[in-house]
This record gives C-alpha cells, sequence and structure tokens, in this order.
C-alpha cells in the first residue's frame, strides 16, 4: 500500500500529525498425535494501525481489512476517538530518534528448509518420545513457524523497518501407570533449525513426565523453597509490570517511591536488552522511539521505571523505548529480560536444604497473583528436598506468599540461565523459605 | 464478503486431493469499545477484523489456514497450500450451494452502534461516580463498554450439494474494576455482565447502579480481610459465578476435544456415575440473550441444549464434527467454536451450569458449623489430562457457627474434577449464571458459568492464614 497517501489525507481532514505502522506475518505450524499428522495450518495476516493528533488530543484505530476504504475508515475513527478522548495532558506524535540501532535477525535459512523436513523432524521426536519410557500412553508434538515483517511511518517522514523469524518446537507427553496418570510439556524456541538437539529435548520432557509417578502432598508449613526457571520467569513478569510507569503514576503499583531503594536481596539484577541479537530483537518500539538497553534492578535496587512517551512526561523524563499498542491506546511492555545467573550448580544450589521444596509448576498464578499488593497464592506440583538431593514428588501443594517478599529473601540462582517464550532469560532460584500448603 | 461463486471455487480447489469436507469460515468484525478511567474517557477503539479460515478434514486429519486477504487469489492459493498436504484423489465435486437454516435466540431491540458514543460515555461516567463515591479508600476506577458485531458467512461441504449460512453475532459487555488502597495494601474488584442483547439490557435488565455499589464496597472490604486458612475445609460456594468450578474442573474434561482421543478423565464415563447423586449438568447454547449464546456453532450445527450429568450419571460430551468422527455413533452437536477466523473451531462451552436442586442456600449455609463460603471467584484452570484444578477465589468469608462471618483473602481451592464433583452434597434451589471469558485451543470464547448453591463436604483450601479455628 502506498502509505504516503495516508499522511495526505490525515492532513486534509485537519489531524495535523499522525503515524502509520504495517504488520505482516505469517506462519506454518505442524503437530503429530499417535503418528498422524493431527493439524496442519498455514496462516498469512496483514493489519494496519493508525494513530493522530488533532487539538492535542490522540485517536488511533486498527484494521486487517486493507483495501481502497481503509484510509478513509482508518482516518474517520482516529476524528471519533481524538474528539471523545478526555485525556487532559496535550499529546503528539512522535518524530524521531536521533539513532537507531539497526540489526538484521532475519535468517534466510529457515524458511529455505522445507515443511516436510520440518514434519520429519518432529516425527522423529515423537518416535524417540514413544521409545524413551513403556508408559507412555501418548505424545502430541508440534511444530511452529513464523516471519513478520513490520513497519513504521509517520508525518515528519520517519521510516523503520524489521523482519524477524524464529521457531518454536513443543511436545507434551501423557504416561500412564496403574491408575495414576501424568503430564508433561516442554518446548524450544530459537530461529536456528541447527540449535535444537533433539536427544536431550526428548529426554528431558519424558523424565519430566516418569519423575512425576507417586507424587503425593506435604505437611503445610515454611520450607526452605527452589523454584524452577521457567515458574520464576512467571513471577518476575509480574514483578516488572509492577516496574511500568504507568501502574506507578496510577498508584497501584508496589513499586511506587522505591526507586533508587533496595527492594529485593542483593543477587537480583535485571536488565531490559531489546538490542539484543536474538529472536527477540527490536530497534524501535510503538511509538518509533529507538529502544535501549538498561538496567531494572541492580543488586537488589530499583534503578528504571519502563516509560512510553506519555508516562515519560508525566515524570519529566525521557521514554525508555517501552511504548506499545494495546486495546486502542499506547502502553507500555517490555522484552529480552536479563535476569543474572548465579555461578553455581543445581545440585550446589539445593546441597544445604535438609527439608524443603522444589518448585517445578504452578497453575493458576493469572488469577492467583494480585498483581497491585504482589500476594499470591496458587496450586504448585514439584518435589521434595531432603538432606541436599531431590527426592520424592508432590502434587496438589498450594505456593503462596508475596512477590516482594519472596525476592527480598531470594538466596541466590543457579547458573541454569534458559530463555523462555514470555522473554525472560532466568535461572532456578533459591529461596529462603515461602509457605506450602498440602496435608 | 465472498460471493458464492468464489466459495464454490475455493471449496473444489480445497477437495481437488481427497478431502472429504471443507468449510470456509469468513469473517468481519466491527467492535467498538469505551474506556474510562476515574470517569475520564482514556480510550475509544474501533479494531476492524477481517479475514477468512479454511479447514480441510480427510478422515482423521485436519489441515487449518487462514488469510486476512480475502482476494480471489489469495484464497485459491490457500486452498492449494493446504489441500496439498493429502495426497489423494478427489471423492467430492461441489456443485451448488444451498442455504443453512437456523433459529435465532438473540434478539437485540437497541443496537449499541446506533446509540450516541456520548450516550455510552455517560452511563459509565456515571458507574464510575458510583464507585469512587463508595469510600475514599478507592483509589482508581476502571470502567468500560465493549461490544463486537461479527458477520460470518460460512460454507460446509461435506457433498455435491454445499450449505452457505450468514449470521450476525452481536454481543456486549460492561466492565466495571475498583481498586483500593490502604496500610494493607491493594485490593481489587471486578464485575463484568455481558449479554448478546442490546442496550435495553444495560439500561433496563441489569441493576448496574446496584452492581457498581457492591463493586466498590466489595474492593474496600477485602482490604482488611485476613488472610485465608489452608487445609481440608467443608466450603459453601455461592450461585452464578461460582460456576466457574464447574467450568473448569468438570466442563473442560467433558468437551469431545479431550475425550475423543482418551486424553480426559472422563473419556470412558458415558453411563458411569461422575458426580454425587444430587447433580446433573447441561451445556445450552440457546438460552435467549445470554452471554454464551450463539443460533449455529462454527461448523454451521445449530446449538442445542445438551444434558452432560443427569442425577450424578455422566450422559453426554460437547461435540465437534472433527472429534465426532472418533467416537462411534456420536454426532456433533453444536459445541464447536472458535474467537475467530484465526482460530480452528472445537468443541467448547457455551451456557454451562449445574441445574438447580431442592435446598434452601440459606439452609445450606446453616447446617455449615466450620468452613468456607466463597461468594466470587476470580477465575481458575485445570489440566483436562489429568483433572487438576485451582480456583482462587476473589470474595471468601469464613463460615462459623452456620453463620457467614469475617472475610479472608488469598483463597484457593484446588482439587481434581472427578474429586470434587462427587464432593457435592447440598445443591440450593437457586441457580443463576456469570459470564466470562475462556481462552483455549480455539482461542477465547465468550461463556456463561452457572449453578445454584452449592456444598463441597471436604476440599483442600490454599491460603496464608494457617489453621481454621
Amino acid at each position: 500500500m502506498n502509505f504516503a497517501k495516508f499522511f495526505e489525507l490525515a492532513k486534509a481532514k485537519g489531524i495535523e500529525e499522525s503515524q502509520l505502522s504495517f504488520s505482516k506475518s505469517n506462519a506454518l505450524s505442524i503437530s503429530l498425535f499417535r503418528h498422524e499428522i493431527e493439524n496442519f495450518s498455514v496462516n498469512d495476516s496483514q493489519s494496519v494501525i493508525a494513530a493522530g493528533v488533532i487539538n492535542g488530543k490522540f485517536g488511533s484505530c486498527r484494521t486487517e481489512k486493507l483495501d481502497k476504504d481503509t484510509f478513509p475508515f482508518l482516518i474517520d475513527n482516529i476524528l471519533l476517538a481524538a474528539r471523545l478522548n478526555e485525556k487532559e495532558e496535550v499529546a503528539d506524535i512522535f518524530p524521531g530518534s536521533q539513532k537507531y540501532h539497526k540489526k538484521n535477525v532475519y535468517n534466510p535459512k529457515l524458511a529455505a528448509v522445507p515443511a516436510n523436513e520440518k514434519l520429519a523432524l518432529i516425527q522423529d521426536i515423537e518416535k524417540a518420545i514413544y521409545a524413551a519410557d513403556k508408559r507412555v500412553c501418548d505424545v502430541e508434538v508440534g511444530y511452529s513457524e513464523r516471519e513478520s515483517e513490520s513497519g513504521f511511518y509517520n508525518s515528519f517522514g520517519l521510516k523503520l523497518k524489521q523482519k524477524s523469524n524464529y521457531f518454536y518446537i513443543m511436545a507434551e507427553v501423557v504416561m500412564r501407570e496403574g491408575e495414576a496418570t501424568k503430564t508433561n510439556y516442554d518446548m524450544f524456541l530459537d530461529s536456528d533449525l541447527e540449535a535444537f538437539d533433539k536427544d536431550a529435548f526428548v529426554k528431558r520432557v519424558v523424565e519430566g513426565a516418569a519423575k512425576k509417578f507417586g507424587a503425593d502432598s506435604i505437611a503445610s508449613k515454611k520450607y526452605p523453597t527452589v523454584i524452577d526457571r521457567d515458574v520464576m520467569a512467571d513471577l518476575i513478569d509480574y514483578f516488572l509490570s509492577s516496574a511500568i510507569a504507568d501502574e506507578v503514576q496510577r498508584h497501584s503499583s508496589m513499586l511506587e517511591g522505591k526507586l533508587e531503594q533496595k527492594i529485593a536481596s542483593s543477587k537480583l539484577t535485571i536488565e531490559e536488552k531489546p538490542l539484543t541479537k536474538n529472536v527477540f530483537f527490536s530497534y524501535f518500539d510503538g511509538e518509533g522511539v529507538a529502544t535501549q538497553n538498561k538496567v531494572i534492578v541492580k543488586n537488589g535496587v530499583l534503578k528504571q521505571y519502563f516509560y512510553n512517551r506519555e508516562t515519560a512526561k508525566k515524570d519529566n523524563v525521557e521514554s525508555t523505548g517501552n511504548g506499545s499498542w494495546g486495546g486502542g491506546k499506547i502502553g507500555t511492555s517490555y522484552g529480552n529480560i536479563f535476569v543474572k545467573p548465579g555461578k553455581v550448580s543445581f545440585d550446589e544450589l539445593i546441597a544445604d536444604i535438609e527439608d524443603g521444596v522444589y518448585i517445578t509448576e504452578v497453575m493458576g498464578l493469572g488469577t492467583g497473583m494480585n498483581s497491585t499488593s504482589g500476594d499470591f497464592s496458587c496450586q504448585a506440583e514439584g518435589f521434595r528436598i531432603v538432606n541436599g538431593k531431590v527426592a520424592e514428588p508432590l502434587t496438589l501443594i498450594t505456593l503462596s506468599g508475596n512477590l516482594l517478599k519472596m525476592l527480598k529473601d531470594l538466596k541466590g540462582f543457579d547458573s541454569n540461565a534458559k530463555m523462555t517464550l514470555g522473554s525472560i532469560s532466568i535461572a532456578n532460584a533459591r529461596i529462603k523459605s515461602m509457605n506450602i500448603g498440602g496435608k | 464478503m465472498i460471493s458464492k461463486a468464489l466459495a464454490l471455487e475455493v471449496l473444489n480447489a480445497a477437495l481437488a486431493t481427497g478431502g472429504d469436507y471443507a468449510e470456509i469460515y469468513v469473517e468481519e468484525t466491527t467492535p467498538e469499545s469505551f474506556m474510562l478511567e476515574n470517569g475520564k474517557v482514556e480510550s475509544v477503539g474501533s479494531p476492524q477484523g477481517y479475514g477468512c479460515g479454511l479447514r480441510i478434514l480427510n478422515g482423521l486429519r485436519s489441515v487449518y489456514g487462514y488469510t486476512s486477504d480475502l482476494s480471489k487469489k489469495s484464497l485459491l492459493a490457500l486452498a492449494e497450500k493446504l489441500s496439498a498436504s493429502y495426497e489423494g484423489e478427489r471423492k467430492i465435486t461441489v456443485e451448488k450451494i444451498g442455504n443453512g437454516r437456523y433459529k435465532k435466540h438473540s434478539f437485540v431491540e437497541t443496537h449499541l452502534r446506533d446509540v450516541p458514543a456520548e450516550e455510552k460515555i455517560d452511563y459509565l461516567r456515571e458507574i464510575s461516580q458510583i464507585i469512587s463515591g463508595v469510600d475514599p479508600r478507592i483509589v482508581r476506577v476502571q470502567t468500560g463498554l465493549t461490544c463486537a458485531v461479527k458477520n460470518i458467512d460460512l460454507f460446509v461441504a461435506e457433498g455435491p450439494e454445499a450449505t452457505h449460512f450468514h449470521n450476525i453475532e452481536e454481543r456486549s459487555r460492561l466492565f466495571m474494576i475498583a481498586i483500593a488502597a490502604g496500610a494493607e495494601g491493594f485490593e481489587t474488584y471486578f464485575n463484568g455482565p455481558g449479554t448478546t442483547a442490546g442496550w435495553e439490557f444495560f439500561t433496563k435488565t441489569l441493576d448496574y447502579k446496584k452492581l457498581a455499589k457492591e463493586t466498590g464496597e466489595k474492593a474496600v472490604m477485602m482490604l482488611t480481610a485476613k488472610e485465608c486458612p489452608s487445609g481440608r475445609y467443608t466450603v459453601v460456594i455461592k450461585n452464578g459465578w461460582g460456576g466457574v468450578l464447574f467450568h473448569e474442573a468438570c466442563g473442560h474434561p467433558l468437551e469431545a476435544s479431550s475425550t475423543s482421543k482418551g486424553l480426559s478423565v472422563f473419556s470412558d464415563s458415558i453411563g458411569k456415575p461422575i458426580a454425587s447423586p444430587c447433580v446433573s449438568a447441561w451445556d445450552d447454547g440457546t438460552i435467549e440473550n445470554e452471554w454464551g449464546t450463539s443460533d449455529i456453532d462454527s461448523e454451521g450445527v445449530p446449538t442445542q441444549k445438551n444434558e452432560l450429568i443427569r442425577d450424578g450419571i455422566c450422559v453426554g460430551f460437547m461435540v465437534d464434527r472433527f472429534s465426532a468422527r472418533r467416537m462411534d455413533g456420536i454426532k456433533a452437536n453444536g459445541t464447536s467454536r472458535r474467537q475467530s477466523y484465526r482460530y480452528c473451531p472445537t468443541s467448547r462451552m457455551s451456557n454451562t451450569y449445574i441445574a438447580a436442586g431442592k435446598d434452601d442456600p440459606e439452609d445450606i449455609i446453616k447446617d455449615t458449623p466450620l468452613g468456607i463460603y466463597v461468594a466470587n471467584f476470580g477465575g481458575g484452570s485445570v489440566n483436562p489430562t489429568t483433572g487438576e484444578f485451582n480456583f482462587s477465589a476473589s470474595e471468601a468469608y469464613i463460615i462459623r457457627d452456620g453463620k457467614i462471618c469475617e472475610p479472608v483473602k488469598g483463597c484457593t481451592l484446588i482439587g481434581t474434577g472427578q474429586e470434587v464433583l462427587m464432593q457435592i452434597d447440598r445443591v440450593g434451589n437457586d441457580l443463576a449464571l456469570g459470564q466470562g471469558n475462556c481462552g483455549a485451543a480455539s482461542g477465547s470464547v465468550p461463556v456463561n458459568v452457572g449453578q445454584p448453591t452449592i456444598r463441597l463436604k471436604e476440599i483442600t483450601v490454599g491460603g496464608r492464614g494457617g489453621k481454621l479455628e
């Protein structure tokens, strides 16, 4: 589409400043169930989000319908939204940053691999999972790949473009032993197929399910607790969402007024590095602001909130390049989070725990977490730790506590950092003690 | 959106390699949303969705694809790409497309889009003021109204004559969120009534003033609530949204997408007792103007009232066309749903509830010497294979000597679907429904959950307040 035409039309309708972002993606996904291709899907989609400012009021609109009526539709809805907008702050459109750190993260080799080779790969994985343990009764294995292109344009002449791709492989295994059924899920994400280690993946997912047999509950009390990196990533995500300036300014963040204060154990250091060359790389945000790497928490001290242009203006600081679109307005988001790992192995991390709990999965955190106070309570499973070793499996227990208290009680991480699908790289964590509910 | 002639061409291209079923789902959705923050308009949105999903089945295989480019070239390319995954001879040539019939279950008097934006904003502002006025400790109020009108064209081919369905779904929902702050921290309370009726629901049917007041009051009350005890206790669950427990723990495992594959704890349960004899349950997509109601499902099958449990015995599942292929003698029953053209449809719940029993809800509480009363849930999740679930209460109280006493926070119920259904020992006569959005494989779909007041003899309660005394 000729986006220059949009800016002309917008100006003619009295929209002084405007911007437009375009995104296009295509995806492939294949999944197997009981040796058959259960799902095979190919998708492509496109959408445009446009925004403009009239009389200092902001309006925006999104559409997936791209035809000759698209620009007039967008403009009419921008005008309507701006007319009804009651925000007191005077809005404007960002002209552009001085410097952008563009990198090429697109891997052309991934798209060049034919679909039937990707199918063969997951067929191999399925076979290996069935062969790994006699108790495996069902396996679901899937391959998904996405390629996306985005562009950002504004009425000041700014033009930014980015192209990226990634794939992920997921497997869910169901095992039966007598009356007991256990499931386990694992996934691998990258943009380079050669980075995938099939044998290690199969071993991890199968052993994960096998270890759960014989699980029981445990007496309710406080235990020294080790939290698996995947669970820890979810918890840190809640913590980080409290560092969004908008939440702070609206008085609904547990981190309000805590800048430069010690809010966690000195073992906690968190950085946001959007310019890392990986599948989550991005060099401009939803407002066209250049992104930057930055420290959020250093040795337990809160150093930085996440800002978009509007919230930055309120605090009289610069945007940190964290603006993003959501629900018809500019919100705030983050990605490529790196939580500094420790130096010890997992065995060393738990070596001195006589009677503790290792949490490997939590369920219901979405509703069990009060994200303003940080209080949480959720269903969990994992293992007991007895005399420094992982012992019998635990099920139907609850993990509860307060997020900030938990981070203050953080004793450290092991060295096994992993990047999650939610773009948080984190290792397994040891907490002094947490409330475990059971029998 | 696409002509019958083009649909015919696409269906035939899709079936060229031996597919025995093809379906085109074309959708144009024009939603509008108004969000107010502390009584001021924060955003007005009108994101337009547009695209087409194409599915081809061949025995127990399924391929699905979508595109937001509805040109002939794009649709034929999609059909070709998808059909290339089968390597057989054509079994079906579609010669014509007839019109599908169905009964309407939702009736709109005044479409939300015909109500001036200012009037809707004033309504939200009034609600916001009621909530803020409850108590100075309410520091933040969010109110919102969303309405989505989905224009659907569905073409289904299983033989030489395909069927075309045209359907318009209009759904609207009101959101009110109160955040209270005190020395104890923050508490959030939410209410979100929804409907497939029109503006008249919000202005006439719904007592929005009462609901707004209650939203504010509950947020403030929870500020000083003590931590919920943990252990195994008798739990009484209030009618209405309390049905989310049944939805998660029993509804999901009764979806054919898991039962047909043997992946559900209830896979082989037809004719067997799965609940206590006082429990009967239904999934009914036809309840007039309800949030989870539709006229037809995503495969063109008319919605119906499906019996799931009768007096504790499992009698039915929610079945979509694809899952039905794995199930001998069982037909699709109008429960195949999807969020949008981006999702391949599968069996899902609509308005799912435990039927009313005989007990007076007051008696149920009176007969409980010590336990927990859960008045509202935040939500929950379940693993359909193992049946393990969890729910967190957003409003709960201690029951002492048959009376509802002090509020408690941080209450989580955990257990398995099999266990909880058997633990129900009292069922009230006060069936009510509550609205939510259910997320699963085919996306987020609007659902009603529902139940009368029920009592669970004993269930695991998670909380930070130690033992209940």
